[in-house]
């Protein structure tokens, strides 16, 4: 009897143990949710002088007050919600969106998590779990800036854009390609991306106009009237003026012929002629190196990774004179704000570790490996050309909107283009690769 | 019931305020004022021109960032009026409507290192060094732009919408030229000088609020005006303007609001 007893008795830590296991693990997990855009909240967040309320209490105020109103514009992950003026179409969202599963006509929903989530995030972030293990990293929606598109820098890209990535893939990158998938489901997709970047902007906007329209302890409107005309429609505009935003295609001029190689002699002057430009009026050189290795320019961002190589510099700058600030000489009243101040920054740290990816440099591209990761057709090469890399450093040689000038003419843009092609044929050598090249000698 | 109530009272208040407006209808005045350092002026850090070293590093390059002259005269900071409605003398917005800015990638640096432009009024960049340049112009309410723009080439824009502070212009090819673009609605914005002092024209008379930005202090949220310490949330004043034309006099700015 005693026997018995003394050997239950240690087990049945364990049993308890075991059963708070599986009840946990039977219970239902959190809904999905939207997280926020922390380093944005945190940066729109620098505590003013004359705040009332402690500033940790103020920034944690703010935040839930910016996800309220986003939840209400957008609904959540599992419940999109498309507002008339937003422009989105909200079937599409649904099928998008939620977690994975078959709908009772036996449609696939739940796109975006099946395929999408891992690198991109729920929010759309670039910071899905295998966002830190990827080079280049994920794309982040928030900004609302896209590379590869038919349209003019600054605009938005169209939906056959984004429908195009999402059926190439990006070479050279993580991105596969979803070719195989149904249409329709590509269709939903690329919509879902663009209510992905839609909600990142107005959450920008938000904080921008916190920080630049607000003091103290006021808060932020939320009558459908500010939501909807000063946060929403600006964003929704840019995207419903895409199709019309499409950059304008020179004709081919003579000389150029693209189904032949480019080493063709039939395309000897063509390729010449764009081997001018690319060191000279082109400035490709500048960047890509005069053997176009892409050795030319090593040390420079692209915006997503600036945005935090910037903030990160300030802070660190900031958090080294607020610690040497003498605050034995300093009034009761500057040493509470500069105790206010150092709190901001230590959060602001703290959200740079965990709520973004460690920045990178975006190297030129090396044009002779014959990989483009924005598409390999001539045409492709040419909208790259045209209006640069959206997002990235690479600047345009065409103008920068309609009727403007570009530092080389539409037409000639089809040489650099033949040149470009050219590259991952030339020998090496040619260019003279392993000597220093002078100004004078380039031409 | 109420509601109609409420809008006519509305109503006859802005037809109050309307008219009352316009009794000070055509007096302009003119704003002036002189930033000076608070403390020793620093001296400025030269930058090492990487790029391009045949032709940039011919040029002895200085940070610009914090621009102290030797009087102590803080450069570059920017005054602008804030309220986006405020009536314009149509005179001056005539004169400034007809006028070019223009924004020079010249020894690779940018001059003027702030500018200011006007919405709709046209901007040119231009390139007058024998390197080409990108200038990378990061508008947010505008559409940003990057341009590459070569050597003796120029580009222009114009801008539909102002600018809440201002925008970093930067060129990637050289990574140590950065400008600052000041974009208003209306001409009442102004760049200190390099003795630090600015002058704003033809201001309505009457209280205007002000907005006192720096690319390294960002909102100027203290200042020290004819010896009395005062504070500006984001960087926010409301000054009289007198007909016959207002001197703040020197504007005092703490070393410490720069080393944030």
């Amino acid at each position: 009897m005693t026997n018995t007893q003394s050997s239950i008795r240690p087990a049945f830590p364990v049993v308890l143990a075991i059963v708070a296991l599986v009840a946990a693990g039977c219970g239902k997990t959190q809904p999905a949710s939207f997280r926020l855009n922390m380093v944005q909240a945190t940066k729109t967040a620098a505590p003013e002088a004359g705040l009332e309320m402690p500033w940790a209490k103020w920034s944690q105020d703010r935040q839930s007050q910016v996800a309220t109103i986003l939840e209400a514009m957008f609904g959540t992950p599992d419940e999109p919600l498309a507002l008339p003026e937003s422009g989105l179409d909200e079937s599409k969202l649904r099928l998008a969106a939620g977690p994975v599963r078959s709908d009772i006509v036996g449609r696939k929903n739940g796109l975006y998590r099946e395929h999408c989530v891992h690198c991109h995030g729920i929010s759309g972030d670039g910071m899905g779990p295998t966002a830190a293990f990827l080079n280049p990293y994920p794309r982040d929606y928030r900004p609302g800036k896209f590379k590869f598109k038919s349209t003019w820098r600054d605009a938005k890209p169209t939906h056959g854009d984004l429908v195009h990535v999402l059926n190439q893939g990006i070479v050279g990158t993580s991105m596969p390609s979803f070719a195989l998938l149904p249409p329709a489901q590509v269709d939903a997709l690329a919509e879902y991306v663009r209510y992905l970047s839609i909600r990142g902007e107005a959450e920008l906007a938000l904080y921008t106009y916190a920080e630049q329209e607000l003091g103290g302890d006021e808060k932020l409107p939320t009558t459908r009237e500010f939501l909807v005309d000063e946060i929403l429609t600006p964003v929704v505009e840019k995207w419903a003026a895409a199709d019309e935003s499409q950059i304008p295609i020179a004709a081919v001029p003579a000389g150029v012929d693209f189904g032949l190689p480019a080493s063709d002699l039939a395309n000897r002057e063509s390729v010449a002629r764009g081997k001018a430009l690319f060191l000279g009026d082109g400035g490709c050189v500048k960047c890509h190196g005069v053997t176009a290795l892409g050795d030319g320019q090593a040390n420079d961002y692209d915006d997503w990774n600036k945005a935090i190589v910037e903030v990160s510099k300030e802070v660190a700058g900031s958090l080294d004179t607020s610690r040497q600030a003498p605050t034995g000489e300093m009034s009761p009243e500057k040493r509470a704000e500069h105790r206010t101040r150092a709190e901001w920054l230590h959060a602001f740290v703290e959200v740079l570790e965990g709520d973004a990816l460690r920045p990178r440099t975006i190297p030129p591209r090396n044009l002779r490996q014959g990989i483009y990761r924005g598409g390999r057709r001539p045409l492709d090469l040419y909208r790259r050309l045209y209006t640069g890399i959206n997002g990235a450093p690479m600047p345009g040689v065409g103008p920068s909107g309609p009727g403007g000038k570009g530092s080389v003419a539409d037409a000639e843009i089809w040489h650099i283009v033949n040149y470009i092609r050219s590259l991952p044929y030339e020998f090496d050598g040619e260019l003279g690769a392993d000597r220093p090249m002078v100004a004078k000698d380039r031409f | 019931m109420k509601r109609s109530c409420l809008m006519l009272s509305l109503g006859l208040a802005s037809v109050v305020l309307a008219v009352h407006g316009s009794a000070s209808a055509d007096e302009w005045g003119a704003l002036k004022g002189k930033f000076v350092f608070g403390g020793a002026a620093p001296a400025a850090a030269e930058l090492k021109a990487d790029k391009d070293v045949e032709v940039c590093g011919k040029h002895k390059l200085l940070a610009e960032e914090l621009v102290v002259g030797a009087d102590k005269g803080v450069a570059n900071v920017v005054v602008f009026v804030r309220d986006k409605a405020v009536k314009v003398n149509p005179d001056v917005a005539k004169a400034a409507a007809a006028e070019k800015v223009v924004l020079d990638n010249k020894s690779c640096r940018f001059e003027p290192h702030v500018a200011f432009v006007q919405v709709g009024q046209e901007l040119v960049i231009k390139n007058s060094d024998t390197v080409g340049h990108n200038s990378n112009v990061a508008t947010v309410k505008n559409p940003p732009s990057n341009n590459l723009i070569p050597a003796g080439g120029e580009v222009a824009a114009k801008f539909a919408s102002d600018e809440a502070i201002p925008a970093q212009v930067t060129c990637n090819i050289h990574p140590w030229m950065k400008a600052w673009l000041v974009v208003r609605p209306n001409p009442y914005a102004a760049v200190s000088k390099a003795d630090g002092t600015f002058e704003i024209k033809d201001l309505p008379v009457g209280e205007v609020e002000l907005q006192f930005w720096h690319e390294k202090a960002g909102y100027i949220g203290e200042m020290t005006i004819g010896g009395k310490a005062e504070k500006a949330a984001k960087g926010r004043k409301k000054v009289a303007v007198a007909a016959a034309g207002t001197d703040l006099g020197e504007i005092v700015l703490d070393p410490a609001i720069f080393q944030k």
